[in-house]
């Protein structure tokens, strides 16, 4: 409890430090200088220091966006960067740390006074709400709005984006729960496994222990929601704020204005900010456009938050002026290839070691843009996710062109000296997976793995190709690209979907391996047990981390990274680690 | 003459009905015929990692597990009477209900046509005016230089496309001279002055493809008509050079340049698609975009009924106007 507490303060003091550029005069001295900008920004700077620390208050900051939100209502999106802006207008009960470096991976109570109280043997969890948070409207949250909130999720027809955990982990009568536009029950507050004993308290209750049940209600679907006020699928177009900003019109999919937020407390939450005055953003704006119009300062802010396009990366890379204002941070995904264990001969581990060695890394990394597009990968597990330790267990650092001698020493040892074939499946749509595929086709076949390449339309990639079991199986499909980002960055929640045995499944599939390893499946199951820590968690999460390479299930290509600009106009810019992008709750302008 | 009419437009909503049938076809009936199952086409509608129930709660709101006469009656049902969807109202014209956005497609297409008709109409009259000038001019001074240099340009007006000519317009007089900075869509009624000015580069960028045609058509049925001998019996009259220009032979090689003019506008929504892309315009076209990118088959299926619609709208039109021309097309 008082490492949590303590989080919670280094939490006030990054932000106010953002602010205040004063927050070392009552902390340490380290964590000052790790926090501010003295002597102007420099390339990657954004990723562990606070650019241009300040208070000032005023001005527009403009966001572009190359598509549009999947939606603006917290209980209806999945997107990594809404989930980021939606901190702007909506507080669930936990949120990440808004700090640079690995502290943004922290989780701190955002409406909650304090991370879950666990009881019960793990199936409870209660949490205390602030008891001054308010809406836009002036009226006070109550613990019946984060219920609400939570049960309005489960009506999939209505909202369908978002995640499905409370549906997956909630008890008693959630598996048929079917949300409260459809609930006929008095007072349309029917979910009973969450209770609300009082205003300032609600409790989950599990259908059985889930220790990493603070990261699912980190998600925005726990942002409270006014019963009242509560609109279905119109919700998007206002969802009644409880941040520092609030909407003041939205054209869907065209543009959203939001001002600040007058019954917004600073004191309730001290990971966002209220200092621009008003914040827009334009959506559906053309990729190349955005980049030219955040270059000219015509705006601040790509929303999207994955990194600019390939003339203006030239663009950046080849101006000193311009890479100043540049970060190019881990995104928090990696991409890879599976090795399916069921597929001849690749069901042999022999023959999937031999693919490990004989691959070719640099020219994997070329396909994804070089050291700019990603850092080359040796482990399942990227370095953003906690319990993350470096490890080379197939040479991919030491040898990035691939060892070919070790490689041709495995295939003898699975009796196949002179190689074998088998095929490669990718996203025909995404030029990046198609020259992957081509460069790893290209260093097989210097040890004698003949592959075939087999490019599907990437909507229906997981749904009826790779992702089915039967379809990989028949078109021998034995490597099959894929990449990952987890919900939340721990270990279960990597590896939970990609390499559980229990998550194999005959259509939608993630664990394309089809790895059933039991030491895997039992150390994820330990991770969510009651008796589970932190410290258990990351242990484990490194243990199976090494497990899955020492089975060979996985080529690891590269830890996705993405180039960011940072505009000069921007104050308090950094990057949050959590979402791979800069922090958008606590932006101000000169 | 109102026969006439009135035949062509039972005609029309037959053609509609035919278009409506073959776009629900091409979205509903051949993903079935190819395998997919009712629970597959509903698990697009519900997001990433749908339960089971959900996915089933979807197949039935959406009817997928009815026969297909019922789904497409249902369609045609929702387009004339309406329909509701989520709880929502969806007024006739019910061209469905986007389970992307969560909102009825008619309302959304609708207030993107202002933007689409403010591209259009202005990128219109430049490069009738534009097109038609330099065709005259072409015609008149034939194989001098001039003519070289109008025809020269308007080939590489048809040749370049207008993400290419927009993103260096854009270049050129946005970011580098920025005469037309920080270029977006205004409404009219909000500034028009802004409104104007913004769409400056959208219409010369528009215009500079279709011009370039209107120019080479206008040159070639000038070429023709200036050899008739009804012009030089005009100049024999001692007829006035313009006159003989403007009255008599630009009037009879217009007579082809209006038609193409008619369907031309019906067309638009493929130039916009372009324009609107590129200068980031909120119209049909961008709308067009993203649903396309979206796989969102209700605004696929509603803005194809609507591009379907405006072009035998514009083809009545242009029959209607040749039957006022020769009586002949009306039997």
């Amino acid at each position: 409890m008082m490492r949590r507490r303590r989080i919670g303060v280094t939490a006030t003091c990054a932000v106010t430090a953002i602010a205040l550029a004063a927050c070392g005069s009552s902390s340490s001295p380290s964590s000052s200088s790790s926090t501010t900008t003295p002597s102007g920004p420099a390339y990657n700077q954004g990723i562990s220091s606070v650019i241009n620390p300040s208070t000032a208050k005023g001005g527009t900051i403009t966001y572009d966006d190359s598509s549009t939100f999947d939606s603006t209502d917290p209980g209806n999106t999945y997107y990594a960067h809404v989930w980021n802006f939606s901190r702007l207008y909506a507080t669930p009960l936990m949120t990440y740390t808004s700090t640079p470096g690995s502290g943004g991976n922290q989780l701190v109570p955002a409406l909650a006074t304090t991370p879950g109280v666990v009881s019960n043997n793990g199936l409870t969890w209660t949490y205390t709400i602030k008891p001054n948070v308010k809406f836009e409207d002036g009226t006070t949250v109550t613990s019946a709005d984060v219920k609400y909130a939570v049960e309005r999720t489960f009506d999939r027809t209505v909202l369908p984006n978002g995640p499905s955990y409370f549906q997956l982990l909630l008890g008693g009568n959630a598996s048929t729960y079917p949300g409260p536009f459809k609930d006929r029950s008095k007072n349309l507050m029917g979910l009973t496994a969450v209770a609300t004993p009082n205003p300032t308290t609600v409790v989950f209750h599990l259908a059985k222990p889930f220790a990493d049940f603070n990261y699912v209600v980190a998600i925005p679907q726990t942002a409270p929601v006014p019963p009242d006020k509560d609109t279905g699928a119109n919700y998007q177009l206002h969802p009644i704020s409880t941040g520092p900003y609030m909407f003041q019109s939205y054209q869907l999919n065209k543009q959203l204005t939001l001002v600040p937020n007058p019954s917004w407390n600073p004191a309730t939450n001290p990971q966002v900010s209220q200092l621009a005055s008003k914040i827009v953003v334009n959506f559906n704006v053309n990729a190349d456009d955005i980049d030219n119009r955040l270059l000219a300062g015509d705006i601040q802010m790509d929303v999207a938050g994955t990194g600019v396009q390939a003339a203006a990366r030239a663009r950046i890379l080849s101006s000193s002026s311009l890479m100043k204002q540049a970060d190019d941070p881990l995104a928090g995904f990696e991409w890879f290839f599976y090795l399916n264990t069921k597929v001849a001969p690749l069901n042999n581990i022999a023959c999937r070691k031999a693919i490990e060695y004989a691959a070719n890394k640099i020219t994997l990394q070329d396909a994804y843009g070089g050291s700019v597009g990603g850092q080359i990968a040796s482990t399942a597990m990227p370095p953003t996710v906690i319990g993350y330790q470096s490890f080379d267990m197939y040479e991919a650092l030491s040898k990035p062109n691939g060892d070919p001698t070790m490689a041709k020493s495995e295939l003898t040892a699975c009796g196949q000296p002179n190689g074998f074939t088998t095929g490669i499946a990718y996203r025909s749509d995404r030029p990046k997976e198609v020259a992957a595929a081509t460069a790893l086709q290209a260093a097989l076949s210097t040890v004698g793995i003949k592959t075939t390449l087999h490019g599907y339309p990437s909507g229906t990639y997981y749904s009826n190709f790779a992702g089915s079991p039967a379809y990989v199986h028949s078109h021998d499909l034995g490597i099959d690209i894929g990449g990952w980002a987890p919900d939340w960055p721990d270990g279960f929640g990597w590896f939970d979907e990609i390499a559980n045995g229990n998550a194999i499944v005959p259509a939608g599939n993630t664990n394309i391996s089809e790895l059933n390893d039991p030491v895997v499946n039992n150390d994820l199951a330990e991770m969510e047990s009651a008796s589970s820590t932190p410290a258990l968690r990351a242990t484990l999460a490194n243990e199976i981390d090494h497990k899955v390479m020492s089975d060979a299930v996985m080529l690891p290509i590269v830890y996705a990274k993405s180039l960011l600009y940072r505009s000069p106009a921007l104050t308090n810019v950094y990057v949050q680690e959590y979402y791979g992008m800069y922090n958008y709750g606590v932006l101000g302008t000169k | 003459m109102v026969t006439f009419i009135i035949r062509r437009l039972v005609g029309t909503v037959f053609i509609l009905l035919i278009v409506a049938a073959v776009t629900f076809a091409i979205f509903f009936i051949l993903p079935r015929a190819a395998g997919e199952t009712a629970y597959g086409l509903a698990t697009q509608y519900v997001g990433r990692n749908p339960t089971p129930a959900a996915v089933h709660a979807m197949e039935q709101t959406l009817g997928f597990n009815q026969p297909l006469y019922v789904q497409f009656g249902r369609y045609i049902k929702a387009i004339v009477a309406g329909e509701h969807y989520l709880g929502q109202w969806c007024g006739p014209p019910c061209l469905g209900y986007s389970f992307k956005n969560q909102q009825p497609v008619w309302p959304q297409m609708v207030s993107d046509v202002p933007v689409t008709l403010s591209i259009g109409v202005g990128a219109a009259v430049l490069w009738l005016v534009g097109g038609v000038a330099i065709g005259v001019i072409s015609a008149l001074k034939r194989g001098t230089i001039i003519d070289r240099l109008s025809m020269s340009v308007a080939l590489a007006g048809v040749s370049l496309p207008v993400f290419f000519t927009g993103l260096i317009a854009l270049e050129l007089f946005s970011y580098k001279w920025p005469i037309f900075p920080n270029v977006q869509y205004v409404g009219i009624t909000t500034n028009p002055l802004l409104w104007a000015k913004n769409l400056v580069l959208p219409w010369i960028v528009l215009a500079f493809l279709y011009a370039a045609l209107y120019a080479r058509l206008t040159r070639a049925g000038m070429l023709e008509t200036l050899n008739e001998d009804y012009i030089r019996t005009a100049r024999a009259k001692g007829a006035r050079e313009r006159t003989v220009i403007l009255k008599h032979a630009l009037r009879a090689a217009l007579t082809p340049i209006v038609t193409i003019f008619g369907l031309d506008l019906g067309l638009l929504l493929g130039g916009a698609i372009l324009t609107e892309v590129t200068f980031s315009f909120h119209g049909l076209g961008l709308f067009t975009v993203e649903a396309i990118n979206n796989q969102d088959f209700p605004e696929i299926m509603g803005v194809t009924l609507l591009a379907a619609f405006f072009i035998v709208i514009a083809n009545l039109i242009v029959d209607i106007m040749y039957s006022v021309l020769d009586p002949r097309v009306r039997y």
